[in-house]
């Protein structure tokens, strides 16, 4: 299927990934004023955000409604969705096209929440493969300070509906330790170029940049 | 080439292993499916067995999105065929499956077989589409209310008219209604003709009259229940 092969349209596409409170999107947002400082426009999606499926995940999470396996069919409907109307489209005509979160978060997640991996795989057969995926790794302890510093974690992104722990915090470090745990494996397997997330903001941008700059020059895309 | 979801231990003779019995009407639209199963419920139950009717893309999450969609006709192909797959995987994992093991006689009114059918002739791969339904009980018994496509034609004229997906207007067979309808539905037929084997369908013939129809499924779903496959 179409994610086993360098796809041949004349865009680029560069991926984010990592756990949330990785910094990941604070990464993309700067590497984002970069590119349009000197390549013109580009063009940024989001995970989750299509505007026919994300009302119906919402409403459904705060129900607290669906299954592992539903959730995971939601977010492919979504991706899908986005993946025709916005990403496609966009290589085509030729843009460089920045995703906040690509299947490999998907892939992590499903398979953190007990869904089976090639099944999920097999799912996302039909996604173009990134010319560049990054994978902004950061200890569970430092995520969880992050976005926890002034609220408990949400319902979801603790795993709470696993049932791991009644403890938000405590769940929250299982499920997320798994995630981690799965993006781990796809450094090697889908040749993730990865990033220490608890390097300066500063640090990881300029590496970040670099690792763009040689993907564009290997494309024989010039970077004025 | 399709692996159904992994067999339950609770009851060896059914298909799933679940205790209860999963029946499946497929067919078309216009192919009397409803009528024959509001019958077999009324029937099952004075033979007082507990009947749950599960109808396809009947989701309350899914389905208004699916309706909407469809009316703004905005979505692509592979959308399509994940927002019904998200539908059936909730109406399974909350009708469906809880029936089953209460041991209860589920008639589902279309399964998985109908998205195979219009997937695949909008262009899905058959591979991925069943990998993707992987995740389904095997049915103890698949009827397919089979039709010609002249009759289907006739029928559907008759009664609520030509649709734009029933007609596969979205596939851009033809502009032409009637003409869209009989390509669409030619194809449709055909796909449901590749899988009797694959799938073990038992095919009824849909032009015969409503009563015909209902004998012939009560017989074969008697011979079912009669070999003791429920309690």
């Amino acid at each position: 299927m179409r994610f086993q092969e360098d796809h041949q349209l004349p865009g680029t596409l560069i991926c984010v990934e990592g756990i949330d409170g990785s910094g990941k999107s604070t990464q993309l947002a700067l590497l984002k004023e970069w590119l349009t400082s000197t390549m013109g426009q580009v063009i940024f999606t989001e995970w989750n955000s299509s505007k026919l499926i994300s009302r119906t995940t919402k409403k459904a999470k705060r129900k607290n409604l669906l299954s592992p396996r539903t959730f995971s069919l939601l977010h492919a409907v979504d991706f899908a969705d986005r993946l025709e109307q916005i990403i496609v489209p966009s290589l085509k005509a030729g843009f460089i096209v920045l995703a906040d979160r690509y299947v490999y978060t998907a892939f992590a997640r499903d398979v953190a929440r007990g869904v089976d991996f090639t099944w999920v795989q097999n799912m996302y057969g039909f996604a173009i493969r990134p010319d560049l995926s990054v994978y902004f790794r950061v200890p569970v302890d430092i995520s969880l300070e992050r976005i926890c510093y002034n609220r408990a974690p949400k319902y979801y992104e603790a795993g709470m509906d696993l049932g791991l722990s009644h403890d938000p915090y405590e769940s929250y470090r299982i499920f997320q330790g798994r995630v981690i745990e799965q993006y781990d494996k796809m450094v090697d397997s889908f040749g993730l170029k990865q990033i220490d997330a608890t390097d300066t903001i500063h640090h990881q941008q300029l590496l970040f940049r670099n690792i763009v700059k040689d993907k564009l020059i290997e494309k024989g895309i010039e970077i004025k | 080439m399709m692996i159904y979801a992994e067999k339950e231990n609770d009851n060896p003779k059914t298909k799933h292993g679940y205790p209860g019995l999963l029946i499946v009407i497929e067919g078309t639209d216009g192919a009397g499916r409803s009528t024959q199963i509001q019958r077999l419920r009324e029937w099952l139950a004075v033979e007082s067995y507990g009947v749950v009717v599960t109808e396809w893309k009947s989701s309350p999450i899914m389905s208004p999105v699916i309706s909407e969609a469809k009316d703004r006709n905005l979505l692509n192909a592979t959308t399509f065929s994940l927002l019904y797959s998200s539908d059936f995987a909730h109406r399974l994992e909350n009708i469906i499956i809880p029936a089953l093991k209460a041991g209860l006689v589920v008639l589902a009114d279309r399964y998985i077989y109908t998205a195979f059918a219009r997937d695949v002739v909008r262009g899905i791969s058959p591979i991925w589409i069943r990998k993707l339904y992987g995740f389904a009980p095997e049915p103890d018994l698949v009827f397919y209310l089979k039709m010609s496509c002249n009759t289907l034609l006739k029928r559907i004229i008759a009664t609520s008219g030509l649709d734009y997906h029933e007609s596969g207007m979205d596939v851009g067979l033809s502009t032409d209604f009637y003409e869209s309808f009989k390509i669409y539905q030619r194809r449709i037929l055909a796909e449901y003709s590749k899988m009797t084997e694959e799938f073990n369908f038992i095919t009824i013939n849909g032009g015969q009259s409503p009563t015909t129809i209902q004998t012939q499924l009560r017989d074969k779903i008697k011979e079912q229940i009669e070999s003791g496959i429920i309690e």
